[in-house]
């Protein structure tokens, strides 16, 4: 069957039904600006800045609540569009204390700032009464939550609820009196919140800011990233790494990563301090006759540790041996491990951490 | 210590369709408040994570959550009530909080106390008193839905078969589902909540769309300010409404309706409860309806204070337990609506209009209208007028005959200065476009709505900028603050018109609040923020005198 195709902008776009509007945009390269849209949830239709013009409809349309239909013919941008835009975004603009927050406050934390510079939307119309609260007393170590700056696109509700199943914070009360809280308004520690930091992540103000990152603010250098995986568990979560100099100061969820697809736990998203550590290991160590540890070269650990293992052999028997993967190591680490548990010590005596 | 009984309690209601308002209201009703401990065990119960739950509480006004709350009196501070000194009432009431409108604005000032409304003005006693019939209209005036509404047997079973009760559906079924959507079709009923979708339409979509059960809803939420006319049919009439609804089951294939039924009306509630119970009895609801192998099923829920769940997307939200934002459209209900199956959503008015309109058939209907305008429409007319009440007129009548000749006008030596359409949607009318006539095409074309058919009447010694910014207080109060448009425009205007922000250079001023009311118009996710700017930018059209007052002092 021949694809359905609509008009974007003039071209002619096939698509595949149950499409949005603003997916088939995005995938032709088409920049809609969007404040509540996070590819990984379902569409929510709250900011209302990826308006489009569709042909025979009064109203401008969210895209990306809209199914692109066959033959629609779709303007994305001039017009009334962008001057609903900038009064999106003044308005918006309008409810918060302030635009420019520091970029290590989470991933998507300049969307607002940009937005708002995109479309010159810094006119000072509009004031009034600001929306939010800030719960600057929580004492989390982790999360920031600075909600004055606040624009209720629930982003951070959603990704909890969606993403991370942990449905720890919700929207509170209603209109300009909405705030993000969780059950009875208590602190996050008192709350189902894992830490797993994907809110902070998705907020596009700095509202929830990552307070581990912010701390790092003052260190000097330009911050670098670094693609890797995480080394905490086998899921293998891709990371961005940030740092200055030899210092690590914050870690990213990889948005594209494909096992995890930004999402982290709270050990990937903040338990990176022991990188610096000074107890950090730097050396094997052997235990010398009087039962202390000195520093090695890995060869003579090595050596070390297979006498060991075969005087326990030879002593004991091959059952005397019992071994545990690592619950960090991927699959092909703990394929080697059985493997040497097996052919080389002999025994069956093998499992793994995250099932022992 | 309740432990045991609470829990009883929840699961009861753990299998009943529809639980979560229903468990909420019985406890805020026995504990006069819902307590920590209580929405923890719902939660627990009915597997609601409890920050969900707390969220979605926090959302409805009248739920209160510190004891004593349900009894603490709440006053009317609608646009007629404060006509009427509401606020000095609200003063001298202990514990008292204001409430929207509360649909009594023929009858202010509602006090909404426990499960209890009283109505009385500022240094009179409250009284209990029912709500009031409408008015009778001169001989040649056919009424569709009020006919027989004054007869004082009515509101019982028995004395509703006695005028012709259940007639309609016996001539339903000799027609068939087809031939009854069909007839309704013909009669050009439209919806009378608000958005004249046309009836029969509706119900062809949901008896075409596959998915079941299907679902029919009655809106019974009314939150319009200046709309009472449902709580008078649901009071009097109760058995039209549930016989409207057998049909409109009847007609698309459901199998289970809701009443959803706003919080302000308690004594409603009773009155609703007991007609479907006389129904099951009588076996007009329930397995094998009329001999037939028909089945229906109808559950009553009431809402908890909050004007969008009169939205028909927010109001299944809200049924279905979920935090009540609207929903994106579409789908739209007919094919994805309640449990996001096919579901009838249809207004008290609406319902009550069908079985009239299937015994006398839809030329009848068609003809009771003026000119091109099939059938008729009530109108809750209320504020400075001698005979406020709800008005069954034809579509097509003149306004200013309904205020003038039916409802005695305003008061000796005063004239009218402008008329809100559409409850507070619709915005304001004056001048020379109170020339209308009581349809859609004509109201329209001078940029309001019938919608509803609230109309509330302002003389000429009322200030029309403070009564603009009170109906803006009121959207704001209201909007559900899903969509950036509403959630923050609403706010801002309301500002604007209080003077409390906003420029004091009229061009800049009038800049602001004209773009706040486009780009709420276009962009708006949900009627609400669409319509609220109408009382705006009809305020700049009809006072710009005062508007200029205003801001310039
Ligand atoms: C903000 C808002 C509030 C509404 N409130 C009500 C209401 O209280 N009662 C009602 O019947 N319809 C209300 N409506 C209209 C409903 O969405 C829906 O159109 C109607 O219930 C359909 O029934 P009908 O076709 O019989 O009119 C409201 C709509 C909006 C946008
Ligand atoms: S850190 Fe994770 S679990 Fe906690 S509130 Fe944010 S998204 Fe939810
Ligand atoms: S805290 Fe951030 S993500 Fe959450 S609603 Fe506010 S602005 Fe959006
Ligand atoms: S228009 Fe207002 S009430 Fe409707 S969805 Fe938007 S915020 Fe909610
Ligand atoms: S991105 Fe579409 S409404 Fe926010
Ligand atoms: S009942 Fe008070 S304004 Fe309607």
């Amino acid at each position: 069957m021949k694809k359905p195709t609509l008009v974007l902008d003039g071209d002619q776009i096939g698509f595949n039904l149950g499409e949005t509007v603003y997916e088939v945009a995005e995938r032709s390269g088409i920049d809609i600006p969007t404040l509540c849209y996070d590819s990984r949830l379902d569409p929510f239709g709250g900011c209302r800045m990826c308006i489009v013009e569709v042909e025979g409809s009064r109203n401008p349309v969210a895209s990306c609540t809209t199914k692109a239909m066959p033959g629609m013919r779709v303007k994305t941008a001039g017009g009334r569009l962008d001057m609903h835009r900038r009064v999106l975004l003044e308005m918006v603009v309008s409810e918060n204390r302030e635009l420019d927050v520091d970029p290590l406050s989470g991933y998507a934390s300049q969307e607002l700032k940009l937005l708002a510079d995109r479309y010159d939307a810094r006119s000072g119309r509009f004031n009034g009464k600001q929306s939010g609260q800030s719960f600057e007393d929580d004492p989390n170590p982790f999360i920031k939550r600075d909600y004055d700056n606040c624009i209720s696109c629930y982003r951070c509700v959603r990704v909890c609820a969606e993403q991370e199943g942990d449905y720890a914070i919700t929207v509170v009360n209603r209109g300009f009196e909405t705030k993000i809280s969780t059950e009875f308004e208590g602190l996050l520690n008192d709350s189902a919140c894992t830490f797993c930091g994907q809110c902070i992540q998705t907020c596009p103000t700095g509202a929830l800011g990552d307070l581990k990152a912010l701390a790092n603010r003052e260190v000097p250098g330009e911050t670098k990233k670094t693609r890797t995986i995480c080394t905490y568990c086998g899921v293998g979560c891709s990371i961005d790494v940030l740092s200055r100099g030899e210092k690590v100061i914050g870690v990213l969820p990889a948005m594209d990563g494909p096992a995890n697809k930004g999402a982290l736990c709270v050990k990937g998203q903040f338990a990176y301090d022991f990188v610096g550590h000074r107890d950090r290991l730097k050396t094997p160590l052997i235990k010398n006759g009087s039962g202390q540890l000195e520093p090695a070269s890995w060869e003579d650990a090595l050596n070390c540790a297979a006498e060991g293992l075969s005087k326990a052999v030879q002593e004991h028997g091959r059952h005397s041996l019992y071994a545990i993967a690592s619950g960090r190591a991927p699959n092909e680490v703990a394929y080697v491990m059985q493997k040497f548990v097996r052919a080389g010590l002999g025994t069956n005596y093998i499992d793994n951490c995250s099932r022992a | 210590m309740n432990f045991t009984s609470n829990q009883e309690i929840i699961l009861r209601w753990k299998d009943e369709p529809a639980p979560l308002l229903g468990v909420l209201q019985e406890f805020h009703d026995r504990d006069g408040y819902l307590s920590e401990q209580v929405l923890r065990q719902i939660a627990k119960t009915l597997k609601i994570p409890v920050a969900d739950l707390f969220g979605t509480v926090t959302f409805y006004h009248h739920f209160s959550r510190e004891p004593g709350g349900l009894e603490a009196p709440r006053v009317c501070n609608g646009p007629i009530c404060r006509m009427h000194g509401s606020d000095d009432l609200l003063k001298s009431l202990e514990g008292a909080s204001p409430m929207p409108c509360s649909g009594r604005c023929d009858q202010p000032i509602p006090v909404l106390r426990g499960r209890e409304t009283l109505v009385g003005l500022p240094g009179s006693d409250l009284e209990r008193k029912p709500s009031l019939m409408p008015p009778v209209l001169p001989d040649n005036m056919e009424e569709c839905v009020f006919v027989d509404i004054r007869d004082p047997r009515r509101a019982s079973l028995e004395g509703y078969l006695n005028s012709g009760g259940y007639d309609a559906l016996k001539i339903a079924i000799e027609l068939g589902s087809e031939g009854l959507i069909k007839l309704v079709d013909d009669s050009g009923l439209a919806g009378r909540g608000g958005a004249g979708f046309p009836t029969g339409r509706k119900w062809k979509a949901v008896a075409d769309a596959s998915g079941n059960p299907k679902t029919v809803v009655c809106n019974a939420d009314e939150g319009e300010p200046g709309c009472f006319k449902d709580r008078c049919i649901m009071d009097y009439d109760p058995h039209a409404l549930v016989e409207g609804m057998v049909l409109a089951a009847y007609a698309t294939g459901a199998t289970r309706g809701f009443i959803y039924l706003r919080y302000e009306y308690p004594e409603t509630e009773e009155i609703l409860a007991s007609a479907i119970r006389e129904a099951y009895e009588k076996k007009f609801l329930g397995q094998d309806i009329l001999g037939t192998d028909f089945a229906f099923d109808l559950y009553l829920r009431r809402g908890a204070g909050a004007y969008i769940c009169g939205e028909e997307t927010s109001l299944l939200n809200s049924l279905e337990g979920k935090h009540p934002f609207p929903r994106n459209r579409p789908p739209y209900p007919v094919t994805n609506g309640y449990e996001d199956l096919p579901t009838v959503v249809n207004n008290v008015e609406t319902l009550a209009s069908v079985p009239p309109i299937v015994r006398n058939g839809a030329h009848w209907y068609q003809d009771l209208g003026i000119g091109d305008q099939g059938g008729t429409k009530i109108i809750s007319l209320s504020g400075d007028i001698v005979r406020p009440g709800n008005y069954e007129v034809p579509l097509g009548f003149s306004l200013m005959e309904l205020i003038e000749d039916l409802a005695g006008g305003c008061a000796l030596g005063r004239s009218v200065q402008a008329v809100t359409m559409a409850g507070l949607s619709g915005g304001f009318l004056a001048g020379g476009d109170l020339d209308v006539t009581l349809d859609e095409p004509s109201i329209r074309e001078k940029g309001s709505f019938l919608g509803a058919g609230g109309i509330m009447v302002f003389d000429d010694t009322r200030d029309m900028v403070k009564v603009a910014f009170q109906a803006m207080e009121f959207f704001a109060h209201e909007s559900c603050g899903k969509c950036f448009p509403c959630r923050i425009g609403t706010q801002r205007l309301s500002e604007r018109l209080a003077g409390t922000a906003g420029p004091t250079d009229l061009q800049q001023w009038l800049d602001e609040v004209i773009d706040l009311g486009k780009t709420m118009t276009e962009t708006s996710a949900c009627g609400l923020g669409m319509a609220a700017p109408l009382i705006s930018s009809s305020l700049l059209k009809y006072f710009p005198e005062s508007v200029s007052h205003h801001v310039t002092g």
